[in-house]
């Protein structure tokens, strides 16, 4: 009798444990800071900037079975050397920069890229190469490979933090703490956990005892259900003798020099009508944006987690409070957070502008197909004239607002004039 | 002595015990072959085949066939409990998978180290994770060998298992949030072989991909086991009630 109640109080705890669901996002999984923890990740970030050369192989990888696999090599002052494969493929992608100029390359065709259609790829697949001028010091060679989207996934930790770069989340850290001790590949590592933006973003790192350099990194990222990708390092080696040649590349005589376009060349260009849409608000009410008509429209597509939305906020706000008077109407727009952290995001950084809250496919279809957007990068703006047409529209957020004043004052906005 | 000759009966229960097991072995050496595989792929290859489809295969008629030919009657009046009988013969499945993915781990170990392609990283987890998920289904189509004749306990088993799992595909692709769902759903995850869980468990889903640092993800990975062990117990504990309580016919169909 013992014996079955404990045979079922077994398996009751492991239904109950495997049945519980993924953990949601709550306030009280950001970090407190340890100073500790806080200096390993210093220490980290100081050998991979203090190093002359740094190579490694790293996998990148996530729950749905796919990986990416990178090969780095990087060495001072400016030089790198990134190939990368998807999956169990052998063709590579491969970024070489010099220090002054950047080439990005194929063995064979290049792949089949988010911007492309069929017919643009049967004319650009082969023999193309790219070359741009690209400073190291300015250049993010993880931003380059999502920008072109090349990689199934991109790598967690840039590779350029070796030339310099700060990571873009580093200013939104709340916390490093310690999570013990652990092992990679018979590689002794302190694991750390550090948190960005109370937590909507959390990365766990296993920093070498031995190199100080990391062997795994896991991000969790929490939107609307939780992202996993996992970075795995081996074969790593600082300071060694990298010969010239890794880093030189010369076009072939039959190759043909390409520019791959960029996100913003897709977006609706002014002069054309605005796509009409029907979405929910965060309060629960609907959004159509024809009830807008008469009035001008600064439609902006945004994420908690953009490190450009969390900046641009404020000011957005300002402007719109001393615009509103003239018939200037913010709204903004979000197709990924999960509920509670954008309530929580809101609590923290209120706005009276109305909030368009929607993570339906007809949500993701209007920023997709309607505006274009196919990178659904944040944040998009578009700024809608009185009668419903599109004055600009462009990605990111420029740190004075220029493009949107000058789009403002073409769609007529008079300040303060009544409507 | 009793415990060996029963087990070994599974072992040699008929020619084709062999030509399966050579078969499946030789197709993991195929699969490597001609497509190279990372750990994952082939850890997924290995758990549909070996995991899945081979206690189907190696269970077929365990029981229904000596029933079928009135064997049972002679099988039984051996002066040993009945259960003992169904429990050895899964203990001989039991083994056969444990030695079988033992060897399809050991092919993908040689052609790696002779062809230096593809990946064998990982492969611990779905081998182990296979040979749960092989026991909980052999369990399931010993115990219906007992009430279905011949070799229609694997073939039924089969028809169920694609069709449960075309259902669920179709569920999930098409339907939302409904409550019939849900309840479907968890019928499918805690009272069917568990296969999503185990092959979350094996892929590193309460590992490497947990929400948590590794190895505060344990008890998920733990509790996984568990279940698989467990849904193995209750499938054999109703074989076994099964067969002590029925009557058996000399008679031959």
């Amino acid at each position: 009798m013992v014996i079955i109640a404990a045979v079922l109080a077994l398996e009751a705890w492991a239904i109950y444990v495997v049945g519980a669901s993924p953990e949601q996002w709550r306030p009280k999984m950001t970090v407190k800071d340890e100073p500790a923890a806080h200096a390993l990740y210093e220490m980290m970030i100081q050998t991979i900037r203090e190093a002359d050369s740094l190579s490694y192989n790293s996998v990148c990888s996530s729950p749905d079975y796919r990986a990416t696999y990178y090969s780095v090599s990087l060495k001072k002052p400016g030089s790198f050397r990134v190939d990368l494969v998807n999956g169990p493929t052998t063709r590579s992608s491969t970024l070489i920069g010099d220090g002054n100029n950047l080439s990005v390359f194929w063995s064979g065709d290049r792949p089949y890229l988010w911007f492309d259609d069929q017919e643009s790829h049967d004319k650009t697949r082969s023999n193309v190469y790219i070359r741009r001028t690209a400073p190291a010091d300015r250049i993010s060679i993880a931003g380059e490979v999502a920008r072109l989207g090349v990689a199934w996934y991109g790598c967690i930790l840039d590779p350029s933090t070796f030339h310099g770069r700060t990571d873009v989340f580093d200013p939104y850290i709340d916390g490093i703490r310690g999570r013990g001790t652990d092992k990679i590949e018979n590689e002794k590592c302190d694991v750390i956990e550090i948190s960005y933006m109370k937590a909507q973003r959390i990365r766990h790192l296993w920093i070498s005892k031995r190199d100080h350099l990391p062997r795994r990194i896991k991000e969790i990222v929490r939107a609307a259900d939780n992202k996993i990708v996992v970075e795995e390092w081996s074969d790593v080696g600082i300071g060694a003798n990298m010969p010239a040649k890794t880093f030189a590349w010369s076009p072939p005589e039959d190759g043909r020099l390409w520019s791959a376009p960029m996100p913003d060349d897709f977006l609706p260009k002014g002069g054309q009508e605005a796509p009409d849409f029907e979405l929910c608000t965060s309060g629960g009410g609907k959004i159509r944006l024809s009830d807008y008509r008469g009035k001008v429209v600064w439609l902006y597509l945004w994420q908690c987690g953009s490190p450009q939305c969390r900046q641009e906020w404020p000011h957005l706000q300002t402007l719109y409070e001393a615009h509103k008077d003239s018939g200037l109407v913010v709204l903004g727009l979000n197709c990924t957070d999960d509920e509670h952290i954008l309530r929580a995001f809101l609590r923290e950084n209120p706005v009276t502008f109305p909030i368009i809250h929607d993570g339906s496919p007809t949500a993701r279809r209007v920023v997709l197909d309607g505006y274009a957007n196919k990178t659904a990068a944040a944040p998009m703006n578009c700024i809608i004239d009185r009668e419903g047409r599109i004055v600009d529209a462009w990605l990111g957020y420029d740190g004075n607002h220029q493009r949107a004043l000058a789009a403002l004052e073409k769609a007529s906005l008079q300040p303060n004039a009544s409507n | 002595m009793r415990a060996y000759e029963l087990i070994k009966e599974t072992f040699f229960r008929g020619s084709y015990i062999w030509i399966v097991h050579v078969a499946w072995l030789a197709i993991y050496g195929v699969y490597w072959w001609l497509f190279l595989p990372e750990s994952p792929e082939y850890g997924r290859f290995v758990f549909i085949w070996g995991g899945l489809l081979l206690p189907l295969a190696l269970s077929a008629g365990i029981f229904g066939d000596d029933i079928a030919s009135g064997r049972i009657c002679v099988v039984v009046t051996r002066p040993f409990w009945r259960g003992e009988l169904y429990l050895y013969r899964l203990l001989g499945l039991s083994l056969q998978g444990a030695v079988h993915l033992l060897l399809a781990g050991g092919i993908a170990t040689v052609l790696y180290a002779i062809m230096r392609k593809g990946s064998i990283d990982g492969l611990a987890p779905y081998l182990v994770a296979s040979w749960l998920l092989f026991n909980t289904c052999a369990a399931l189509s010993t115990s219906l060998s007992v009430v279905i004749r011949r070799t229609y306990n694997s073939l039924l088993l089969l028809v169920v298992v694609a069709c449960g799992y075309f259902i669920v595909s179709m569920l999930t692709a098409y339907l939302g949030q409904q409550a019939g769902k849900g309840t479907f759903m968890a019928f499918v995850r805690y009272l069917w072989p568990p296969c999503e869980l185990l092959f979350k468990f094996a892929h590193g889903d309460y590992d490497k991909f947990s929400l948590t640092v590794g190895k505060f993800s344990l008890p998920k990975s733990v509790a996984c086991v568990v279940h698989s062990l467990m849904l193995t117990v209750a499938y054999s504990t109703v074989g076994i009630a099964l067969l002590t309580r029925r009557q058996f016919s000399r008679a031959r169909d």
